[in-house]
């Protein structure tokens, strides 16, 4: 009897104790092997041990930064979410401002610690976006257009670094949560139809390069020693590690250096290479398993918010996973976007550390 | 707008929603995940090649080219160390730019770098490299060495080059070497894997290249993208050439090559009882190591559109009438057609006329040599009398006697040495489109008209008179054992009358020793005593009213001089053909080269 205070009081410091922990650890597990990994095929890859440590520096923040956001309370964080746009909106006006070296300006470099700002932007647009659109019980018309400005502003301005393949992300990070929460069909398919009426004027302003890597695309052989070289070697390396591949630091293409950016944007061609159709099934199986249990927590979220947050965040994981893959074996042109969780670089890590944090805080509250 | 917001939005659409946008991203991965499984399981073996070939170099080691020495164990031709200027196209980035530098620094024509570039760059294979400056000198080498770390792609690399020794002396007998061209890969698969080594071009370099040349190595590396070597895993070393001992006495070649000092001409010298060939030399000759290692191409223009053609090897491959030396040979036909005995005489008045046909043949001597039987007739080579015998032989009479003395045919020296041509009917009608006349035999009789042999067939086939019928294959190789040497033999020919040879052999001693020989004024009572036989080819026939001495005024149109001998004549031991172009007088020029050549190598007063 004299439990029953007591126990009331224990039992809600027990449960927010057990709430705060109640992550899917095998979503964590995953993400853990995924990176552990790719700090491995990394060193494969570079050779460069400097390399791997940053790296691995990135990975512990990212770790902290995932368990961090996991066992916040996103109900609390929804004005935060809300605004956290504009945050994104800073950084890629400024990257635009800053003086920049090279052809693009995609990097901003604060000294000891540089990153990409249409990296966190293609994060911080669909949570935001879903938070305005969720924040009444219904959603208006007005709701969705300001959404889909909003999104367009971000879209022309990573457009402009000039950045195509996380340009065009951006601009997926934006439009799903728009698609998701309810838009009509016919307003669906108007868009898409309008979409494509805009593809010519869309060609006339990519840069030259960008025209070349999609006729590189069209046709390899055209340009073997140029751009079409890259998926060539790439082809080549990921042909010749056959069934069992040819083992770890063993893959002659990319110790010998023939896979063009082993150890970033091509990392999967090195991956297959020394492991073989075996290590790709592997890891093909371990991010199939990753997207359906991010998928699982939209479906039984009973937050329309949650519900729309994991939903674009896992079809943006899910998107790139499928690009760099599916343009490293040839099926796609090249638009240099990084394997999630494997591929040498922080800002793409750290980001997706904080996504797959989040949207473990959102089960965790189901 | 009414419209619109009276709409009912559904809500729980998310995860369906998801799901059917994420479709196109699922398609995309299992066609990638297909791929993969093309790429890996299908195509895996054809790019399990294609990685292998990316990674795998295999460098060509060069094997050391043989020597060659005499038959006493001078060295003839060995190997030198060049210092060339290598390039390696696949490190150069800006070839203009790279090329203006080293024509700077080195102090070469840019033209000249930029076309060996040009044309070096279509033969190389990746990270392979090739010559672009040959035979550095000094100074470049010194500059080279202190600028060339900030050019990328050069290298200066030792290579070794032919030398020769004795530079024109001996320059047709070995040949020179050079680069593999196109045509030779062509002709050989095999040489396309060597690469910047020299093959035998002519010569002896040519005809024993597979001996000389040895077998390449090699080298197996594993190279980065760039071509960095990163490791090598299989070493199989070259195998280098063989020398070789030449027949050729360097000191007999040495002491003839002298007396051919301004003259063109030939001369082959040859053991006639072993067919050893002891000199062979062709003038003008040319230093090989100008093409040995080409450094000056205006050099080799010129040595090769040279008018009087210094690379042309004249004792083998220079065609020439054999004029009166194909007498002996006429002569012996006809006794053994018996056309005519030793004694029988013939008066020469020094012309000859054929029944209806006015127009006279004329002998070399204007009044005749009165009554002349054979050996008179050889001795003071009467023209009227072969006139006469050729006219009674007819060509089928004469055609067999000349063909097993080898005329017309090579003779299996080398196989770049000239038939010659012993002329028939059928010969005449399809090159010259018109029948065999009478006229013809007379004029093969004195050695003229259409017949031509080469000084090497020349002392062949007085090697077959020196033998008594025997001829023995001629070779350029030095037996190991001279003496218990077994040549081989390649024709015997069978006289009726055994006695003819030294009758024969008597008339051609007569040459020289007789008062009325032909080459008496080479007579010398100290030399070993010579058989030969004088010859005077007519370059122009002396048309009716025109005298030679008209014609001779231009010196192209001189007539040749020929000697061809053997001595000693009781035991030959060498037989000498010489030819000198447009030297007019065989006795004047050529015996004396003969009876030098005879009497030094046998060791008599001309040796040193």
């Amino acid at each position: 009897m004299q439990n029953k205070p007591l126990s009331f009081s224990v039992d809600i410091r027990l449960n927010k104790r057990r709430n705060l922990l109640n992550f899917d650890y095998s979503i964590v597990l995953t993400v853990f092997l995924l990176g552990l990994f790719g700090l491995a095929m990394i060193y494969s890859a570079s050779g460069s041990f400097t390399l791997v440590l940053k790296q691995a520096m990135y990975f512990f923040l990212g770790v902290i930064l995932m368990i961090t956001a996991a066992m916040s309370n996103f109900r609390k964080m929804e004005p935060i979410y809300l605004n956290a746009v504009w945050i994104g909106f800073f950084f890629l006006v400024l990257v635009l401002i800053l003086p920049n070296s090279g052809t693009t300006n995609r990097w901003i470099n604060l000294g000891f610690i540089g990153f990409q700002p249409s990296e966190l932007m293609r994060f911080l647009l669909p949570i935001s976006a879903a938070a305005y659109l969720t924040r009444n019980p219904q959603i208006k018309l007005s709701d969705w257009i300001i959404v889909l400005v909003t999104t367009l502003v971000a879209f022309i301005l990573v457009f402009l670094q000039p950045d195509f393949g996380t340009s065009a992300i951006v601009l997926l990070s934006g439009i799903m949560p728009i698609i998701l929460s309810g838009l009509p069909w016919r307003f669906i398919i108007y868009s898409f139809l309008g979409g494509i009426g805009t593809l010519p004027f869309l060609w006339m302003s990519l840069m030259d390069y960008q025209k070349e890597r999609i006729y590189t695309f069209i046709s390899p052989e055209a340009d073997a020693l140029g751009s079409g070289w890259n998926i060539a070697q790439s082809k080549i390396a990921i042909g010749s590690g056959q069934f069992f591949g040819k083992g770890y630091m063993e893959g002659s293409q990319s110790q010998l250096d023939f896979i063009p950016e082993s150890h970033t944007d091509f990392i999967f061609a090195v991956i297959v290479e020394e492991f073989g159709f075996l290590g790709a099934l592997g890891l093909f199986l371990l991010y199939a398993f990753l997207i359906h249990r991010l998928l699982y927590v939209a479906k039984s979220s009973n937050s329309k918010f949650a519900k729309l947050v994991s939903a674009t965040l896992s079809i943006i994981l899910a998107a790139y996973i499928t690009l760099n893959i599916s343009m490293v074996v040839g099926i796609f042109p090249v638009v240099g976007m990084p394997l999630p969780f494997i591929s040498q670089g922080g800002t793409a890590l750290v980001v997706n550390m904080i996504t797959i944090g989040i949207i473990l805080s959102l089960r965790r509250t189901t | 707008m009414n419209n619109f917001s009276r709409e009912r939005f559904k809500t729980g659409e998310e995860y369906s929603r998801a799901l059917f946008f994420l479709t196109p991203f699922i398609l995309l991965f299992s066609v990638s995940l297909f791929q993969v499984l093309n790429l890996t399981l299908f195509q895996g073996d054809k790019y399990q090649t294609i990685a292998e070939s990316n990674r795998i170099y295999q460098k060509p080691i060069s094997p050391v080219r043989g020597f060659i020495y005499d038959r006493n164990g001078t060295l003839l031709a060995e190997n030198i160390v060049q210092r060339d200027l290598y390039v390696t196209p696949a490190y150069i980035e800006d070839s203009a730019k790279t090329i203006l530098k080293l024509s700077n620094l080195l102090d070469v024509p840019y033209e000249l770098l930029d076309e060996n570039f040009s044309r070096g760059v279509k033969k190389v294979k990746k990270f392979d490299s090739f010559p672009l400056v040959k035979a550095l000198n000094e100074e470049q080498i010194a500059k080279a060495k202190v600028n060339l770390d900030s050019i990328s792609g050069i290298e200066v690399k030792a290579t070794l080059k032919r030398y020769v020794l004795h530079e024109e002396t001996l320059a047709h007998v070995l040949g020179y070497v050079g680069d593999i061209s196109s045509d030779d890969i062509r002709r050989d698969k095999l040489l396309a894997e060597l690469q910047n080594t020299q093959i035998g071009k002519t010569g002896i370099e040519k005809e024993f290249d597979y001996v000389l040349r040895g077998k390449p190595g090699i080298q197996t590396q594993e190279r980065d993208v760039k071509g960095k070597l990163v490791r090598i895993l299989d070493t199989q070393g070259a195998e280098d050439g063989k020398d070789i001992y030449l027949t050729i006495d360097q000191k007999l070649q040495d002491h003839l090559f002298k007396l051919f000092e301004n003259r063109r001409g030939a001369l082959v010298a040859l053991e006639p009882k072993t067919g050893l060939v002891r000199a062979l030399i062709s003038s003008p000759s040319f230093n090989p190591n100008i093409l040995n290692s080409i450094v000056d191409t205006d050099e080799v223009e010129s040595l090769f559109s040279n008018k009087e053609s210094p690379i042309f090897n004249r004792a083998i491959s220079g065609q020439y009438p054999p004029a009166s030396t194909l007498k002996p040979f006429v002569g012996l036909a006809a006794i053994e057609n018996e056309i005519i005995s030793w004694d029988k005489k013939i008066k020469d008045d020094g012309e000859f006329y054929v029944e209806g046909d006015p127009r006279p043949y004329r002998g070399w001597k204007e009044n005749g040599h009165g009554r002349v039987d054979m050996r008179k007739a050889i001795a003071e080579s009467s023209d009227v009398y072969f006139y006469n015998i050729a006219f009674d032989l007819t060509l089928a009479g004469i055609r067999p006697m000349l063909d097993s003395f080898g005329f017309g045919k090579k003779t299996g020296l080398t196989d770049f040495e000239a038939n010659g041509l012993l002329p028939d009917k059928k010969w005449k009608l399809g090159y010259k489109g018109d029948f065999w006349f009478k006229g013809d035999t007379i004029n093969l009789g004195i050695g003229q008209g259409y017949i031509l042999a080469t000084p090497l067939q020349l002392a062949m086939a007085y090697s077959g008179l020196a033998n008594k019928g025997v001829i023995y294959h001629p070779q350029f190789i030095q037996p190991e054992d001279e003496k218990s040497f077994e040549p081989k033999k390649i024709a015997e020919i069978q006289l009726s009358d055994n006695k003819a040879w030294e009758k024969m052999e008597q008339a051609l001693v007569d040459v020289i020793s007789a008062r009325n020989g032909t080459a008496h004024k080479v007579f010398d009572a100290n030399s070993v005593v010579i058989a030969g036989k004088t010859g005077t080819a007519q370059i122009k026939s002396i048309l009716p009213g025109k005298e030679y001495d008209a014609i001779r005024e231009n010196p192209a149109l001189r007539d040749h001089a020929l000697f061809v001998g053997y001595g000693p004549v009781e035991d030959p031991k060498l037989v000498v053909a010489v030819i000198i172009e447009n030297g007019e007088s065989g006795s004047e020029v050529a015996a004396p080269i003969v009876k030098s050549a005879i009497n030094f190598y046998t060791g008599g007063f001309d040796a040193e």
